[in-house]
């Protein structure tokens, strides 16, 4: 048994893989156990995964040769500490979500696509474990596109008009990214002949073809900057987020848009490193600048809002901004707050997306407007609503506050003083569109006919995943301190 | 090293612009669709053409062959799995285009997305 947990990783991976393979058998012979199914395979991911808990090396990473064939010329797995924390907050999330589905579900799509529903979303949350663990970038890309088009295929599994004109706007801008990071990695494996991130590392300082490495660093940011909908890429961010069945916005908003943007952070720091500060340089610098603007932008749009779930989506954007500041402040705080951040805001995020998802499922209500005194037939819902908000608007002791904390903290270190200002202005941008959906909810009264006063609550297995991750933003606020001195070891470790 | 000598990688940028165009300009969505193939193909001749080597063969080990004559096998796999994640990606978009020529009973974006505007105000 000794040293078993090597195997973990690549497990976690492949587990939710093979049983999006088997769903559809199942699904033949019993139509009613497949929800339960792809719940058990993302618990027991989530569960190899706390083996894991202290096999880490403090700084370091554990290194898995994929098949036996050493790097660099196999498939590495790197877990370093925050790829390794970003797994299990995919699994998390995940595992909530996916139990959320089951009833969310049998309202929004039809029986013959339930299977396909689920088969895309195991695929969906494996390849994204995959993603942030992988330490080759042609890995990367593989994951990616798996990661891309079933979030495509899922936007669309309702089969309604609007969601699929939303999928294919969403394909329309992801597809041509997708093949721009293959053409990146095209570029870096023609001057480096390498794919491994630790090789290419080694060799991106000392070859004499500096204009190809500036033109593949901008081409992969600017294709991830399309995947994580940094501002004047977010055209299809809003329509796909608030269309798609709850469950799969609380997956696309709160993760898949996140582990984007931490895959700039892995190009960043684990193939171009610091050396190649000359390189990377000015493509950061536009980074910045965009991830500034798309906290403005989003918090602004937020405001504006009609639409329940739109309003959610635009924070999303706005949310993106603060994990590209985080990243481009290059120290380990900046690092440690985006990392952090990509964590309290999936929770947070997806909390809001499966209250949304409540409102929904038991009164078809999307308008905020008809929210007004939502609070006297569905208090848990709306109390759950709160608490996630409360971590969104980044107050303490929530999460939010503490990943907010460390990304003002590295952006002051890093000299960026404005970057910071433009930060708190993003928090209170979000407290202004949270506080007058909370607002409505508990202190307007209802509109006649909207709500009555007898107590209907969602279903539990819908309550319980939105408490569960409400609670596990204040979980995340209290005991923070478990996570970030391995945290920042690990963000250290990368400059 | 000039570009007569590199002129692979110029028809490979100047196909990738081409592809972009279309998905970019084009307001019929199969062609926006076939944009994206094109630059999909694009940059599998930028990547096959990395690999190339003059006089090279095929890169089977036979005895008595010389392996540094051998073209280089990596891009060839990469297009490989390269292909089949474009092949899906255009798999799903004609399915889609099919959804939404059904819905929409039109395949112009302006038209589309005119509607959109509509149902909105």
């Amino acid at each position: 048994m000794s040293g078993a947990y090597r195997h973990f990783p690549i497990l976690m991976v492949t587990i939710p893989f093979f049983g999006a393979a088997l769903l559809p058998f199942l699904a033949y012979l019993r139509r009613k156990a497949v929800p339960w199914a792809s719940a058990f395979f993302l618990a027991i991911s989530g569960g190899l995964g706390t083996f894991l808990v202290g096999k880490i090396p403090p700084g370091g990473h554990l290194s898995y040769p994929l098949g036996g064939w050493e790097p660099p010329y196999g498939i590495e797995l790197r877990v370093d500490f925050s790829g390794y924390f970003l797994m299990m907050a995919v699994a998390g999330i995940s595992l909530a979500a996916v139990i959320y589905s089951r009833r969310y579900i049998e309202k929004e799509v039809e029986g013959g696509r339930i299977t396909a529903y689920y088969v895309l979303f195991l695929l969906m949350s494996a390849s994204m474990m995959g993603f942030v663990i992988t330490g080759d970038v042609f890995n990367l890309f593989v994951m990616m596109e798996i990661l891309s088009i079933s979030s495509y295929a899922l936007v669309a599994v309702t089969g309604n008009r609007n969601a699929v004109r939303a999928a294919f706007k969403y394909l329309l801008m992801g597809a041509p990214s997708s093949i721009m990071v293959l053409l990146g990695v095209g570029l870096l494996y023609s001057v480096t002949g390498t794919l491994n991130m630790a090789d290419l590392a080694a060799r991106v300082g000392d070859t004499g073809y500096r204009e190809v490495l500036i033109a593949s660093y901008a081409i992969l940011v600017l294709a991830f900057m399309v995947k994580a909908a940094v501002f004047p890429l977010h055209l299809w961010l809003p329509d796909a987020h608030s269309i798609a069945p709850s469950p799969i916005s609380a997956m696309l908003s709160g993760l898949v848009v996140a582990v984007s943007a931490f895959a700039v952070a892995r190009i960043t720091f684990s193939v171009f490193t610091v050396h190649a500060w000359g390189l990377v340089g000015t493509t950061l610098e536009a980074l910045a600048v965009a991830g500034a603007a798309a906290v403005l932008f989003g918090g602004i749009m937020a405001i504006y809002q009609k639409d329940f779930k739109m309003m959610i989506a635009y924070s999303t954007i706005s949310h993106m901004g603060y994990v590209v500041l985080g990243i481009t402040a290059l120290n380990p705080e900046g690092i440690t707050g985006a990392v952090y951040h990509i964590l309290d805001h999936g929770i947070a995020k997806a909390c809001l997306f499966m209250c949304a998802g409540n409102f929904i499922y038991r009164k078809g209500f999307r308008k905020i407007e008809q929210l007004k005194g939502a609070w006297r037939e569905m208090p848990w819902t709306c109390f759950a609503f709160s608490l996630a908000a409360w971590s969104i608007i980044g107050l303490p002791p929530s999460a939010g506050f503490i990943s907010k904390w460390y990304l003002v903290y590295g952006s002051v270190r890093a000299g960026k003083v404005p970057y910071a200002v433009v930060l708190l202005v993003g928090s209170i941008l979000a407290a202004v569109y949270c506080f007058r959906v909370v607002y409505y909810m508990f202190f307007q009264p209802a509109k006649e006919g909207d709500w009555g006063e007898r107590l209907s609550e969602a279903p539990a297995s819908m309550s319980v995943p939105t408490w569960a991750l409400s609670l596990a933003t204040l979980f995340f606020g209290v005991f923070s301190y478990l996570f970030l001195d391995s945290l920042l070891k690990a963000a250290a470790q990368l400059l | 090293m000039n570009l007569w000598h590199n002129f692979h990688y110029a028809v490979a940028m100047v196909l990738f612009c081409v592809g972009l165009y279309a998905v970019i300009m084009r307001r019929n969505i199969i062609k926006k669709i076939i944009g994206i193939n094109i630059m999909e193909t694009s940059v599998f001749l930028f990547l096959i053409s990395i690999g190339y080597r003059k006089g090279g063969v095929a890169p089977v080990h036979v005895e008595g062959l010389d392996p540094s004559r051998m073209v280089n096998p990596l891009p060839q796999s990469l297009i490989l799995t390269g292909i089949v994640v474009a092949v899906s990606i255009t798999a799903l978009a004609l399915s889609l285009a099919i959804l939404l020529y059904r819905q929409f009973g039109t395949l112009d974006v302006n038209r589309l997305f005119r509607e959109e505007e509509e149902e909105a105000g």
